[in-house]
């Protein structure tokens, strides 16, 4: 037992959302060494934008992350407006601005539940999905779909905001506040919540800094990164946003931070609802787009956003290079992991709320035919093989072949 | 430390790429491309003397004979600075940095198989993204490799045999992309109804 015992977590697991490959070497109970294995969600999204227009690419990009994809579609559009040196108008902006904190709202209620789901408390789980719903009402409300809203267009939004909307979004937000001031003293009270989370998957403010971890990760551990401070950008140039960190720098803490961080999306979508101009919503956007290079970010629920537009003067993008907050959250995830409890895994893993669709810039894709694209047996004996080449032989498990 | 001041210290310590700065905005620094070894000069440089501690991703091009690799870094103001690198095709060997910043070990074995890029003091793991079973020598973020020569199925690269037909083809795709945009052009791509 020297070397440990190593145990394959992935691609396909119950307590993995997505796929994703760990191998996990263990010591007794505690991890002692971990290797992530990415990319079963890479699709070529990049290259699929650069054969396409950039007003097409406008909704492969959406199409990064399910969750995130307000952000994702913000920051490609700003790309494409400051090339093209669009103004947008101020409205568009505070509609952009409204959609992206009732993303967060969402995407942290989401987590909280997986959070929940992972450590055993079902209920909160169930509590927080029930209240997400409300906030994916609006969303459909707004933009027509639950996810995937489809509301930023080149040159700035494509639907408005009418009395009747903007009332509702305020009705939701009373209640949301109650409840999500509820999950802040649960996270404040609740023994066993603070037990379970408290003290694992600890990475230092030091840590951080080396491995270029962002968005509430970083937070956790006291560092301010939140783009909409940085360098604030949109309605937040006119809108302050109160940033908020923590110094716990572990699960507990990215807890903390992301319920304080509801609590402050419904404060600015109150702020925007009450302060949006009237006026127009969008600008009309050139075809072509001058030639330039530019980086913009954006704070996306997970963190920063990075995204890169190379253009040539024609309508189609030269480069686009979408980094996502997920994809630099993975880099601490081996220090994360070690040294810490098999047990804990999936919470620390859940943690960083990865998003391995973000990280591997997906689009789903079908086979040409619609059918599938191997047998039952021809995978297995690949996934037999691929473990023996990593030293691990499943050959010998017995598999049931028919009447399960 | 504010854009202006990087460009300053970074135009005194290497003079020779000073009027190749340039600052689109105010928290953007782009290096102009350089030679591997000035690159990495440049780099360790803005690391140790200009603070620039956070790695943030690689973005890396098609330069025509060429790969651009662009390592992007962020100080505690929020200044990104660019700094590139550029490798003929035909020798794409360059150096890790992931010594220097931890963080860009992901996109740096982005870089190996998305654009064959050939790293030297890359630490063992496993490669990303593409699959097990993708084709040796395929590189899909080079610009001469098109999509539609690739069997999802097989997953085998099948370009054309001659290569006057390919290069045909991409000029017939162009040349009726052009004439459509040409057609659209008065139409908008904003697509939003005003107020």
């Amino acid at each position: 037992m020297s070397e440990g015992l190593t145990i394959p977590i992935g691609p396909q697991h119950p307590s993995l959302k997505e796929p994703v490959s760990f191998l996990i070497t263990l010591d007794g109970e505690v991890v002692k060494k971990a290797v992530i294995e990415l990319g079963y969600n890479h699709r070529g999204l990049e290259k699929a934008c650069e054969s396409r227009t950039y007003i097409q690419d406008l909704y492969i990009i959406e199409r990064v992350c399910g969750i995130c994809s307000h952000a994702h579609s913000y920051a490609y559009c700003r790309c494409v407006e400051e090339l093209a040196g669009l103004q947008t108008p101020r409205r568009a902006e505070y509609i952009r601005g409204i959609v992206g904190e009732l993303e967060r709202l969402h995407s942290h209620l989401l987590w909280l539940g997986v959070a929940g789901h992972e450590i055993g408390f079902d209920t909160l789980f169930m509590y927080t999905w029930r209240d997400r719903e409300r906030v994916l009402d609006l969303l459909a409300e707004i933009g027509g779909n639950r996810v995937n809203y489809g509301i930023n267009t080149i040159g700035g939004v494509r639907r408005d905001l009418d009395e009747n909307i903007c009332q509702h979004i305020l009705d939701v937000m009373d209640g949301l506040e109650e409840q999500i001031k509820y999950y802040a003293e649960l996270a404040n009270t609740e023994a066993t919540l603070i037990a379970r989370l408290a003290g694992i998957g600890i990475l230092t403010r030091d840590d951080v800094i080396k491995y270029g971890a962002v968005g509430p990760v970083a937070r956790a551990a006291g560092i301010m990164d939140d783009v909409r401070i940085v360098e604030p950008y949109g309605v937040f140039t006119e809108i302050k946003v109160n940033g908020v960190t923590d110094d716990h720098a572990d699960v507990y803490g990215r807890t903390v931070v992301r319920i304080k961080e509801m609590l402050e999306s419904i404060r600015l979508i109150r702020l925007m609802v009450k302060e949006m101009p009237d006026g127009p919503i969008s600008v009309r956007a050139p075809r072509r787009i001058p030639t330039g290079e530019i980086i913009i970010r954006v704070e996306a629920p997970r963190g920063e956003d990075v995204h890169y537009l190379r253009s040539n003067g024609t309508d189609k993008p030269d480069r686009v290079r979408v980094r996502a907050p997920s994809e630099a959250n993975w880099h601490g995830m081996k220090h994360m992991l070690e040294g810490f409890h098999f047990a804990d895994v999936p919470i620390i893993i859940a943690a960083i709320d990865p998003c391995y669709s973000c990280t591997d810039r997906a689009i789903m894709l079908r086979s040409d035919k619609g059918d599938t694209v191997t047998d039952w047996e021809s995978l297995r004996r690949t996934g037999i093989e691929r473990y023996k080449k990593m030293g691990i032989d499943p050959s010998k498990i017995r598999m049931r072949t028919s009447g399960v | 430390m504010k854009a202006e001041e990087t460009i300053l210290r970074l135009k005194e310590a290497f003079p020779d790429i000073g009027d190749d700065l340039k600052s689109p905005s105010p928290l953007r620094v782009f290096t102009p491309f350089l030679e591997p070894k000035r690159f990495e000069e440049v780099l360790i440089y803005a690391k140790d003397k200009l603070d620039y501690y956070r790695g943030l991703h690689i973005v890396g091009t098609d330069e025509g004979e060429n790969l651009g690799f662009t390592y992007l870094v962020s100080n505690a103001d929020g200044v990104i600075l660019a700094i590139r690198e550029i490798v003929p095709k035909s020798n794409p060997h360059i150096r890790s940095m992931s010594d220097i910043y931890p963080a860009m070990l992901m996109h740096e074995r982005e870089l190996v198989d998305l654009f064959g890029a050939e790293i030297e003091g890359l630490p063992e793991g496993p490669s990303y993204p593409l699959p097990d079973g993708w084709p040796k020598g395929q590189y899909p973020m080079r610009k001469e490799w098109n999509p539609k020569y690739f069997n999802k199925m097989t997953m085998t690269y099948e370009p054309p045999e001659e290569k006057a037909t390919d290069t045909a083809t991409a000029a017939n795709d162009n040349k009726d992309n052009a004439a459509k945009t040409a057609a659209d052009e008065k139409s908008t791509a904003g697509g939003g109804a005003s107020k």
